[in-house]
């Protein structure tokens, strides 16, 4: 019912509000009831005592009131509000006090002890104790077996005036502090909540086009940071992914778009006329190498998706990395003997990753391929693998061209191409060192590049150890 | 109409020299922006089209350096990416129009056309000068209604002079603007062409539409 924050938070801060004054104001009022009927009943009782030392012990036969001036005053005076009626213990009144006139004090015999009742006197609210006067009075009095009470009353109407007053201004307190308190708890519960606004106004805000926009934590209060940061984060997963799909559309469309155009340029040119036998062989000719390119373009821009997904799905085993390096180097020997390369591999047996066969494969088939392009005619490649450390590196050593020291930093890069013009008479569209570096970080490792212009290039892989448990 | 082609995809650039020539016009290319840079600068080309994605100096670059030295070639880019940006960018640094990969070899002609008549006092893909038509949409040249049957080197000769009416035009000035760099120069093949076109059009007519000015070229005047 309650789906609003500010709603609860103020409904459970006035019920527990209302719940503490309420309880306060009830003990602070039957504290002060307490203090003022005590007043009263201990005003009342030592009236009722003082009045037994009036009772004349003397006479015989009969009790008689020694009346002096100051309870004549008290008692007697037609405005007086305070009573007294001295009875047996059977309720047979001996005396009584003029004040009352006509009427009595009420008595209930048998009750062999002070006693304080609140009673009406004339139609107003009186304080009454039945005092039991002591023995020796009592004998003294020669009133036979039968006790003497003495009932002394007191008009309260002030004391409970003044208890209804305080019981109003309780409440009245009570009712005003909840109303500012609700009114306060709406404004903490709005400016607690204020950040929430600010929050969601800086998330509707962030939108595909503006995806980098993010909750700035210094501003959002303590209580809240978990919540921004979370957001914060997966921002960043939908950044990184929504870039990557922008990269790699941006991408695909710029390295499919020179090839297309050399398909269509070529067989509209060639369309346009009549031609020999040779010009349409030489024209199908380009249009086969530009589709060709657009191919192998299309084929690892793909693999470069699959392998930048948030999940790959890996065939993870225990591999004899010198499996992998003979296996790409057989692929390529027809490559390598093309351009006379002479291949050598020194691998250490043992050495044992933990990776997928086809993803590795893919990785030194690259590299390789690269050490045998890019070399010199009649040049070498040297592979070596050996563990140091639990790492195990991989090392392609070629004795080509070389790559200079501005373009080291980029070789990872999409698209980068070395030498474009020379790149670009090969199919190369400057995805393969990029699809290594992906597989390597799949596989929690790296790929390291060193090179010396006109000397050659170095890469190193490294790879986890993978032999722990597995079988010697 | 001499066109120089700067782009790095080799095999594109010699189709579109290809094609272009087959058209008649005389082409050179660059295939990097150095050159492309150089040759913008230096030959006398009467459209230039522009890779913007080049090695060693970017298309925008080109563009850029070629209009500070005042040279106000027509330019028709060329882009791999249809980001509006690019486009802006490619227009603000003075190219005169652009078009993105992949295009139709049609389209190219045809706003290549665009741009060369947009020089001249021409509006329509069809110059006329007097009774004298010229469709260089078609290739196609009647004189008084009557159509007149020119080969690629006559035509290209004839269209250059059409669009350039009314001026007087040297033999170099000729040479320079209907062959490639390739071409020698010093060869008398213009007043050759001279000469067959004014066979074609001129003869059998009483007004004369192709002047010669004495130690100055020929002027085409209607």
């Amino acid at each position: 019912m309650f789906t609003s924050i500010k709603a609860k938070i103020i409904i459970f801060h006035i019920t527990v509000l209302f719940s503490i004054l309420s309880a306060l104001g009830i003990f602070l009022y039957l504290s002060l009831d307490r203090i003022v009927y005590d007043a009263i009943d201990s005003s009342l009782l030592s009236k009722a005592k003082t009045l037994t030392t009036l009772i004349n012990t003397d006479v015989e036969d009969e009790t008689e009131f020694k009346r002096s001036d100051e309870v004549r005053w008290e008692y007697s005076s037609p405005k007086s509000t305070s009573y007294f009626q001295i009875r047996r213990i059977d309720g047979f009144t001996l005396e009584k006090s003029p004040s009352l006139k006509g009427s009595e004090l009420p008595y209930s015999a048998n009750e062999e002890r002070t006693d304080f009742k609140t009673i009406r006197v004339n139609g107003a609210l009186a304080r009454l104790v039945d005092f039991h006067a002591p023995a020796e009075i009592t004998y003294a009095a020669k009133n036979g077996d039968q006790g003497v009470v003495i009932q002394c009353a007191e008009d309260i109407g002030n004391q409970v005036d003044l208890l209804q007053r305080y019981r109003l201004v309780l409440s009245l307190s009570i009712l005003s502090i909840m109303i500012i308190s609700a009114l306060g708890g709406l404004m903490i519960s709005k400016k607690a909540l204020a950040p929430v606004k600010d929050i969601s106004g800086i998330i509707d805000k962030i939108s595909e086009s503006n995806l980098s926009e993010r909750i700035n934590l210094e501003y959002v209060p303590k209580e809240l940071r978990i919540l921004a940061s979370s957001f914060n984060h997966t921002f960043d997963r939908l950044e990184r992914a929504f870039s990557r799909q922008r990269q790699f559309a941006a991408d695909a469309s710029h390295e499919l778009r020179t090839p297309l155009s050399v398909i269509l340029s070529q067989s509209e040119v060639t369309l346009r006329r009549d031609r020999t036998a040779g010009e349409y062989r030489e024209a199908l000719a380009a249009v086969g190498r530009a589709a060709r390119m657009m191919s192998d373009t299309v084929r690892k821009l793909l693999t470069l998706a699959r392998l930048g997904a948030d999940k790959v799905d890996l065939q993870i085993e225990h591999i004899r990395l010198v499996e992998i390096i003979r296996e790409s180097v057989k692929l390529l020997t027809p490559l390598a003997d093309r351009n006379g390369i002479s291949i050598t591999v020194s691998a250490d047996a043992h050495a044992v990753v933990r990776g997928d066969r086809a993803a590795l494969l893919e990785l030194f088939g690259n590299l390789i391929d690269n050490a045998i392009t890019y070399n010199i005619p009649r040049g070498n490649v040297d592979i070596s693998a050996e563990e140091e450390n639990g790492i195990i590196v991989a090392t392609i050593r070629d004795t080509g061209i070389g790559i200079s020291g501005e373009n080291l930093d980029k070789v990872f890069d999409r698209f980068y191409r070395v030498d474009k013009s020379r790149s670009k008479e090969r199919d190369g569209a400057g995805l393969g060192l990029s699809i290594c570096n992906e597989i390597a970080k799949l596989h929690g490792g790296k790929i390291e590049i060193a090179s010396t212009l006109g000397t050659g290039t170095t890469v190193s892989v490294f790879l986890k150890e993978g032999r722990s448990g597995m079988e010697r | 109409m001499r066109v120089l082609i700067v782009e790095d995809e080799k095999s594109l650039a010699d189709i579109l020299k290809k094609g272009l020539e087959e058209e008649g016009y005389a082409v050179d290319v660059a295939y990097d922006g150095e050159d492309g840079l150089f040759m913008a600068e230096n030959e006398p080309s009467d459209i230039v089209i522009l890779d913007i994605m080049l090695p060693v100096i970017d298309g925008i670059t080109i563009l850029k350096s070629m209009r500070k030295a005042g040279v106000k070639t027509p330019v028709l880019m060329l882009t791999a990416r249809d980001a509006v940006t690019d486009k802006v960018a490619g227009l603000d640094s003075g190219a005169d129009d652009y078009l993105t990969k992949p295009f139709s070899f049609e389209e190219l002609l045809a706003r290549m056309r665009a741009l060369l008549r947009r020089n001249t006092e021409v509006n329509s893909s069809v110059i006329v000068i007097g009774d004298l038509a010229i469709d260089t949409a078609a290739h196609e040249v009647t004189r008084g209604g009557k159509a007149v049957v020119l080969s690629a080197r006559e035509y290209t000769l004839l269209e250059y002079m059409a669009m350039n009416r009314n001026t007087v035009l040297s033999r170099t000035s000729l040479t320079e603007h209907l062959y490639d760099r390739d071409f020698d120069l010093d060869s008398n093949v213009i007043d050759v062409f001279i000469n067959r076109i004014r066979n074609k059009i001129d003869r059998r007519h009483g007004t004369k539409l192709i002047h010669t000015v004495r130690g100055a070229g020929y002027m085409l005047k209607g």
